[in-house]
């Protein structure tokens, strides 16, 4: 079969990027396969869990529905970016102390699906924050500690 | 000896996860994330048909393609068995996405190409997509021994159940159905197998990595002594990651072509080739007197198991247990049997048959209540089973230990406080105002509603732990069993680290690697907390006494009399102290290992609970509202209570998606499954999720570590019949087959009309 590949220049997590990329490849393969950031996951691979949620140009998408070619010149953002080194992010943080995961499986979607909400800098609602992650799926149903740990960090964002 | 005073114990309190940094991080590595140099990947071709005979495969096309490396086909693979229905492949289809080939290549891509060009000839049979027509004599036989597995129901019964009934004023009896939803965890099934010439490693997502390994050697006739399983973090099981054929296949493609090959299936293949749950038919029947006795309890269950038997013989006992043992009762019989089908298969799913089982015991509970005139909360006060068992004579040796699904009366129970759950849930959904909230006109009814249950108590198989102080002065726990996400990996470590004296971050777990691990169990059945954690509190205590011998040694006493273990060494009374660090230096490595056979010759080892809803459900479009949840668990003493309430309101939403949502539909016209998907397969998301509020009896169990009972899978069992209950206080409807979408809730209210 032939393979057609296209040279494409991206940033990941601040870094840049240039990289020949197979035109069938997803922005999640890339990540996973090329990259090796597997934090983003690959729960159905059809945009219906967003276990693979990353931002891109700082809007939550399921990385999964990305075709690779299509990220030129964007600026993605993915869980493995959050912290600097030891130093958490309040998101991250938050999710240890409200125990907000359990198999962890879908955690950094359920992170990086918050993340332009804290970005936002402003106060929201618990309404905002589930409509936000209305398409993660967690099964193991930890939702409602999910839902403490998104209002923990944007609570310590409005405090600081 | 122990001294209590040196720290605050760890057990009791949410002691955070200890796995859930990584996981926040994005760093916890699951066996999808792993890949090995030279690594090949593999696809499955599954079968068109629900049931066919392959005649012939022709996979030289594809094998001619470029980046193929290898098929499996079942006719190359040898006789190996997965299961004992369950060959490595078979010249038989059973269900539509049953396993035909797989093909290794250099990449997924090339594989599905690959699986494109091979050429499958059938001779298609006639099917069957439901228990009827699988029992209809005359149909074709799905497997050789039969439709029925093993010809007929399981019987358990206590009593004389006719004489029970005769005794009844009144007899109320009626039938249920459940659905055959999916546990879909997140992460499908994944395995990445490395055989170098006479080894191979195994790296999968497991419950029980060495129950696994006794499955890859067996079905590869590979000696156990050289295979390797690690287990990974685990992206959720629910019970359901029991063996499949997926790691069996990774490994005889990694043994053919001398490459690592790694086999992840898609989200419709963890759907179609999973385990779901089993579907079941249950009549139940109920006999009472006018003053509420429960004379007679009389459940009769089939289930349908799809088309491997997988953990089926299990999961029907268990559907009965409820019906056997919930109510005081003398007179009771429990028949359970299974069925093939040409469907994807069932297993094991958090609860096991207890969903079913008490879906309808409990539902029909409700309808002796409202036939007696007596609220149903008063019922079950009346006639729950008590701390004192059942009626009658035991029957289990004096010296033997007593099953945790007994049948047989004149047990007692080592602790039981379901009338405390029964009262707490009560008080706290306020039932005392139920007459009140009731509205007779408008399209949104308001209904409150209750179930109760019983399960197993976390008594398991033998459990095994080596616990040693090594040279660095951490401690170490050796254990074999798997945290599937639940968080057994840290109420373990708790119990151990508080046995021994010292803070939790001094002992480290080595789990998940068969080489270096004892013999475990599988996480399953809620044994975990109770099985290893004896097992783990024993090792502890006795490490415990071998270091104070060393101390003593150390320190230059004759005795150990007045030693004691402080978070950072052992002291002594007149003031001498080592810490932990010399001590291991001094002594070298300071080391036990245990083995327990966890449960009671006294005493039957039960969790206990009582659920309480309030909705809302609106009358012109069906869709039902929760609107406060409480769920009032008796599980011992909780070992780390933010994580047991993570647990408990986790399974319930869980089951939410059992009550309202999901069901795996299958077309009777062609067997497809037409809704493998999260976008049609639906489940319960963050939007709906109700406020939960999660109550713990004031329980110590005296036989379970620390006071524990089991709690894993005890959320899942009383959501159904509670919100089933609580429509029919709404409406006065009763919905007797789950899931109880809008469309069903409709079509039933519009009956009444």
């Amino acid at each position: 079969m032939e393979n057609n590949v296209t040279q494409v220049a991206f940033k990941i997590n601040g870094k840049e990027h240039t990289l020949d990329i197979d035109n069938r490849f997803t922005l999640l393969d890339i990540l996973r396969d090329k990259l090796n950031l597997t934090g983003a996951k690959k729960g159905c691979d059809l945009g219906e869990c967003g276990a693979c949620t990353v931002t891109l140009d700082g809007k939550a998408v399921n990385s999964c529905q990305i075709l690779a070619v299509k990220i030129a010149s964007s600026e993605i953002k993915t869980i493995e970016g959050l912290n600097q080194g030891n130093i958490l992010h309040p998101l991250q943080i938050s999710f240890i102390e409200n125990d907000g995961g359990q198999c962890g499986y879908c955690t950094p979607g359920f992170i990086m699906g918050a993340y332009p909400l804290f970005e936002s800098r402003r106060n929201v609602s618990v309404e905002e924050i589930r409509l936000a992650l209305a398409g993660n799926l967690c099964r193991c149903n930890a939702y409602g500690a999910i839902i403490d740990s998104v209002v923990g960090a944007i609570g310590i964002k409005a405090d600081g | 000896m122990v001294d209590q005073n040196a720290h605050p114990p760890s057990v009791g309190t949410s002691f955070q996860r200890v796995d859930l940094r990584d996981k926040v991080l994005g760093i916890a590595k699951y066996t999808a994330d792993l890949s090995l140099p030279d690594m090949l990947h593999a696809r499955v071709l599954r079968s068109p048909h629900p049931h066919a005979n392959i005649l012939s495969i022709d996979v030289q096309p594809a094998l001619n393609m470029v980046g193929v490396h290898d098929i499996l086909t079942p006719f190359n693979v040898g006789e190996g068995k997965v299961a004992p229905d369950v060959p490595i492949l078979d010249t038989k289809v059973r269900f539509v996405g049953d396993e035909i080939a797989v093909v290794a290549a250099v990449n997924v891509y090339e594989a599905d190409a690959a699986i494109d060009l091979i050429k499958v000839s059938y001779e298609v049979l006639p099917f069957s997509t439901n228990m009827d027509t699988s029992m209809k004599k005359g149909n074709p036989k799905i497997h050789t021994q039969g439709n029925v597995v093993n010809g007929g129901p399981i019987v358990e019964a206590r009593g004389n159940v006719e004489e029970g009934f005769d005794q009844a004023d009144y007899i109320v009896e009626d039938s249920f159905t459940t659905p055959g939803h999916h546990p879909a965890s997140l992460e499908p099934r994944a395995a990445l197998a490395s055989w170098d010439g006479t080894r191979l490693t195994m790296w999968k997502p497991s419950r029980g990595i060495h129950a696994d390994k006794a499955i890859l050697a067996s079905a590869l006739d590979v000696n156990p002594n050289n295979i390797t399983v690690i287990g990974p973090v685990m992206g959720g099981g629910y019970g359901s990651k029991d063996e499949t054929r997926t790691s069996v296949l990774a490994a005889l493609l990694s043994m053919r072509t001398g490459r690592p090959v790694k086999l992840e299936l898609s989200r419709e293949e963890e759907f179609l080739a999973g385990r779901r749950r089993h579907s079941t038919f249950t009549k139940i029947k109920m006999g009472v007197k006018k003053d509420g006795t429960v004379t007679a309890v009389h459940a009769k269950t089939v289930m349908d198991t799809g088309a491997y038997l997988s953990s089926g013989p299990g999961v029907v006992r268990r559907a009965g247990q409820g019906a056997l043992y919930l109510y005081r009762c003398p007179n009771v019989k429990y028949e359970g049997q299974i069925v093939y089908t040409n469907t994807p298969t069932a297993g094991s799913y958090r609860a096991l048959g207890a969903p079913q089982g008490h879906f309808a015991l409990e539902s029909l509970s409700d309808q002796v209540a409202d036939k007696l005139s007596i609220d149903p909360l008063k019922f079950r006060l009346m006639n729950h089973v008590g701390p004192e068992g059942q009626p009658g004579e035991r029957t289990t040796p004096k010296n033997q230990i007593i099953d945790t699904q007994p049948v047989e009366g004149g047990i007692p129970f080592s602790s039981n406080e379901l009338r405390q759950c029964l009262i707490l849930g009560a008080d706290a959904i306020g039932w005392e105002r139920r007459d009140q909230i009731q509205t007779p006109t408008g399209f949104i009814k308001r209904g409150i509603g209750m179930s109760m249950f019983i399960y197993r108590g976390g008594p398991g198989g033998q459990s095994k732990a080596k616990m040693s102080l090594d040279e660095d002065g951490f401690f170490t726990l050796n254990v074999g069993f798997m945290d599937v996400g639940e968080g057994s990996s840290t109420v373990v470590l708790q119990m151990a680290a508080d046995t021994l004296g010292v803070l939790p971050q001094m002992v480290r777990l080595n789990s998940g690697n068969t080489d270096n691990t004892p013999q475990s169990p599988m996480t399953a059945g809620s044994t975990l907390t109770f099985s290893a954690g004896q097992a783990a509190v024993r090792a502890a205590n006795q490490l415990a006494q071998i270091v104070i011998e060393a101390a003593s040694e150390v320190i230059g006493l004759t005795d150990t009399e007045g030693l004691y273990i402080t978070p950072e060494g052992v002291c002594s009374a007149r003031g001498d102290e080592v810490n932990f660090t010399d001590l291991a230096k001094k002594s070298g490595l300071l080391k036990t290992t245990v083995s327990v056979t966890p449960g009671s010759r006294d005493y039957i080892v039960n969790s206990f609970g009582a659920h309480f809803a309030e909705i809302e459900v609106d009358i012109e479009t069906g869709y039902v509202k929760v609107i406060k949840y409480v769920a009032a668990h008796d599980s011992g003493t909780i070992i780390n209570p933010r994580m047991a309430e993570s647990q408990v309101r986790g399974g319930i939403s869980q089951m939410m998606g059992f009550t309202f949502l999901e069901d795996m539909e299958i077309d009777d016209l062609s067997g497809v499954t037409l809704n493998a998907s999260f976008l049609e397969h639906k489940s319960p998301t963050i939007m709906e999720y109700p406020e939960i509020e999660v109550i713990f009896a004031d329980s110590i169990d005296p036989v379970g570590p620390f006071g524990a009972k089991s709690l894993g899978e005890t959320p899942c069992i009383a959501p159904a019949p509670t919100i089933a209950n609580a429509l029919y206080h709404a409406t006065g409807v009763r919905l007797n087959h789950l899931p109880f979408t809008p469309d069903n809730v409709l079509t039933a209210l519009r009956k009444l009309r």
